[in-house]
């Protein structure tokens, strides 16, 4: 066991830093919040993106081909943990989260296409994956893609489908056969988010953010937009998904709310006259080693993938102590704070209003890529292997 | 970084694992919790041949020098098994020693115990707390007034574990009660059977024997002393954190199996014709459960790598005990709900497991007292 970075870890660490101290002003921190709240990408940004892709730091642990630099997981994870630390929620995981599958189910042409525009920032994916018949039941799913000679007519309806007005591709799950067992019948389509017959509706989220709905009709693909076997797309995605939700930019989110407490007591003058109650005392420890655990997840996920294993359960687990810790979190900085904790006025509020965002938006985390009960059943199921009936 | 066991650390908890497999199954817990005996010798003897009394201890004392860590999951394994041997506390006294003699601050009479702690033929103890029990210097007020030749001792230490059965105790004294709480402090070895001592067993309900150990007017001769005198705190501080993380081994080892079992219990036991593994309601406390003890575990992993390492770990280390005082109980406390009635019944085994992990976790600290550490070093207040 080892819970140490190395040197060149650090010194990896140290470029980061410095990259985000020269090039990261509280303009970006700004047009990224009002790009979360439905503004679209901002010109700051997108040059922002744009430089860090120059570095080779998006998908930098993929291999040279495909655009990447075959560094260390540990390299990916210390940079998103930077990112966080610098407090730029760019989300860059989000870039890169279909990368995988695509490496793995992916045609040479599909990889040489999508994988170098992904590290770019020129291509980014939309998850179609919910819809209004079932989300956690994925394989309910009722969008169709039927195929033809020049390729599949698609229609059907997605959502919850985050940053659908911004990325440039969906990555889809349709059902291509019907007459199949629910999860034997599914397909999965990267297509361009200008293709005509796809429509986006805003729907408003509390966090002051956006996700949306999309709308197919009559929307032709051709067939290379298929990723994989036709009909496999189940288990394409299953597999992309379990090591979707590893990395540090997870871990991240789960403990940002706490991060922010420990500032406000720390450094804010209010916050430092609470900070001297015992009972605040001990929240804030229990809550410091219920974070520590969340952090240690994530090292013990990343230290099996690294291994070239597929965590049976482990990620699962991260998944709901996480997002669990993140309400626990909130619920415990609202009430040690009191009233300061509602503001949310930029210029007024404590941490420039993130905590009554970090309230609404903690419960994101618990349905949000997988409920924590569906977590809880796979860990049950795939990973303790009790019996279904 | 690589939080998963490298390969001499699976060896060791591999071979350890299979010893307690073939060799301590719950009679054996058994026999000595119900009857007169206050330890397994036998096992204690084969623990000792197969080098484990000495992993950790310098090579010089016949030890093996292993790394603190592979203790710890030495440690782990015994709190599977419940293992009735005094491992606990053997080893929190002898690793003192051995830093004291290391250090040239150990004295002939600490190297010669070393080596027979090695070897099986001297079991050791310790003796910290006192009236109010604590993990800090402040638990201390036995004094040690200089005596002739050595010192004369006169106070009441409580919950010493394995007392009638070790011949030697370390005993943390008040050489100088002047001044403050971590200054003035000394370390002294004991023979237990010295004039004066007198050992009350204190019935406790993990099943293992503890004493209240009164000490009127005992006379040490000089060459008891371990480490400096005045200095004690030195020494004492990194003995309580190898101390606290050794009992978060233990306990995580027990929750682990006790988890476990409940797992296994859950797929055979049938209620309303399914097994009652099946059921949500069910598969949900196990999620649960083993998402706790893995927490612990890593916590616990984390603690011993930084002690390991020589680094400052006081904060790791308190937030180990915290967290696993509590975690491991819920843990067996869902295991109780599983197994239902039996969970309650003496001659059904899960008891065992419940007594032992709770009585641990009120020891070498509360919750509420390792949250204190973790607040002080988080700068709060």
């Amino acid at each position: 066991m080892d819970f140490d970075f190395t040197p060149e870890n650090e010194a990896f660490r140290a470029e980061i830093r410095d990259f985000l101290d020269a090039h990261v002003s509280d303009d970006i921190r700004h047009e990224i919040k009002q790009s979360a709240a439905g503004h679209g990408l901002g010109a700051l940004t997108k040059e922002l993106i744009d430089k860090i892709g120059d570095r080779g730091w998006i998908g930098m642990s993929w291999p040279r081909e495909y655009g990447g630099r075959d560094a260390d997981l540990i390299d990916q994870y210390i940079f998103e943990e930077e990112l966080s630390r610098a407090r730029v929620p760019l989300n860059l995981g989000n870039f890169i989260e279909q990368a995988p599958a695509i490496m793995f189910a992916g045609t040479e042409g599909q990889k040489k296409y999508f994988l170098p525009r992904i590290v770019k920032g020129e291509v980014t994916f939309a998850l179609g994956y919910s819809e209004p018949s079932g989300g956690t039941d994925l394989g309910s799913l009722k969008t169709r893609a039927v195929e033809d000679e020049d390729g599949f007519l698609i229609n059907g309806q997605k959502v919850f489908t985050t940053r659908a007005e911004q990325s440039s591709h969906i990555y889809l799950m349709a059902r291509t056969d019907p007459d199949a067992p629910k999860h034997k019948g599914i397909s999965i389509f990267l297509v361009p988010m200008d293709t005509p017959g796809i429509t986006v509706r805003p729907l408003w989220t509390l966090p002051g953010g956006r996700t949306n709905e999309v709308f197919f009709q009559d929307v032709r693909v051709p067939k290379d937009t298929l990723l994989g076997e036709r009909n496999k797309g189940w288990y394409i995605g299953a597999s992309a998904l379990n090591l979707g939700r590893a990395g540090a930019r997870r871990y991240c989110t789960y403990i940002s709310p706490f991060e922010d407490l420990l500032r406000f007591l720390r450094e804010d003058e209010i916050g430092r006259e609470l900070a001297k109650d015992p009972v605040v005392q001990d929240k804030v420890a229990q809550l410091y080693c219920e974070a520590r655990v969340a952090k240690l997840f994530t090292m013990r996920s990343l230290s099996m993938v690294r291994r070239g294993e597929n965590p049976p359960y482990q990620i699962s687990s991260e998944k709901v102590w996480g997002p669990e810790f993140q309400v626990r979190a909130t619920e415990a900085a609202s009430q040690i704070m009191g009233d300061y904790h509602q503001l949310w006025d930029e210029d007024q509020a404590p941490s420039g209003g993130s905590f009554p965002r970090q309230y609404v938006s903690a419960m994101v985390s618990t349905f949000g890529h997988g409920s924590t009960q569906v977590m809880r059943t796979a860990i049950a199921r795939r990973g303790l292997e009790l019996p279904r009936e | 970084m690589d939080v998963l066991l490298d390969d001499d650390e699976k060896f060791i908890q591999e071979a350890v694992r299979h010893y307690f497999d073939a060799e301590c199954d719950t009679d054996r817990v058994r026999l000595i919790e119900d009857g007169d005996e206050l330890l397994d010798t036998e096992m204690w003897q084969q623990l000792a041949n197969l080098g484990w009394l000495g992993l950790a201890l310098p090579a010089t004392q016949g030890g093996s020098e292993a790394p603190f860590t592979q203790l710890c999951l030495l440690f782990e394994e015994a709190g599977r098994a419940l293992a009735p041997v005094p491992l606990h506390p053997h080893s929190v006294a002898s690793l003192t020693l051995a830093e004291a003699v290391t250090a040239g601050e150990g004295g002939a009479i600490a190297e010669r115990l070393l080596s027979e702690a090695t070897s099986g033929e001297s079991l050791l103890t310790w003796a910290w707390n006192e009236r109010l029990p604590g993990t800090g210097a402040d638990a201390v007020a036995m004094t040690a007034v200089p005596d002739g030749n050595g010192w004369l001792l006169n106070g009441t230490k409580r919950f010493v574990e394995a007392f009638d059965a070790a011949d030697h105790c370390l005993v943390a004294v008040r050489t100088d009660p002047s001044v403050g709480t971590e200054a003035g402090m000394s370390l002294l070895l004991v023979d237990t059977g010295t004039m004066g001592v007198t050992g009350t067993a204190q019935l406790a309900m993990g099943g293992d024997t503890q004493s209240e150990v009164a000490f009127d007017n005992v006379h040490v001769d000089g060459e008891a002393l371990i480490g400096k005198v005045d200095e004690g705190w030195s020494l004492a501080k990194p003995m309580l954190e190898r101390a606290v993380v050794l009992n978060c081994s233990l306990l995580v080892g027990a929750a682990h199996r006790a988890a476990e079992r409940a797992f296994e219990y859950a797929k055979e036991r049938v209620a309303f014709g399914h097994p009652i593994g099946s059921f949500q309601a069910i598969q949900h406390l196990c999620a649960d459960m083993i998402t706790w003890v893995d927490g612990a575990e890593l916590l616990t992993r984390e603690a011993a790598w930084h002690i390991a390492q020589g680094m400052e770990a006081s904060l790791p280390v308190a937030a180990a005990k915290a967290f696993t005082n509590e975690r491991c109980q819920m843990v067996i406390r869902e295991a109780n709900q599983i197994h239902g009635g039996y969970a309650q019944v003496k001659e059904f085994d899960q008891q065992l497991w419940y007594r032992r992990a709770a009585a641990w976790s009120m020891r070498l600290g509360t919750s509420l007292e390792h949250r204190k550490t973790v607040a002080k070093a988080l700068k709060l207040g």
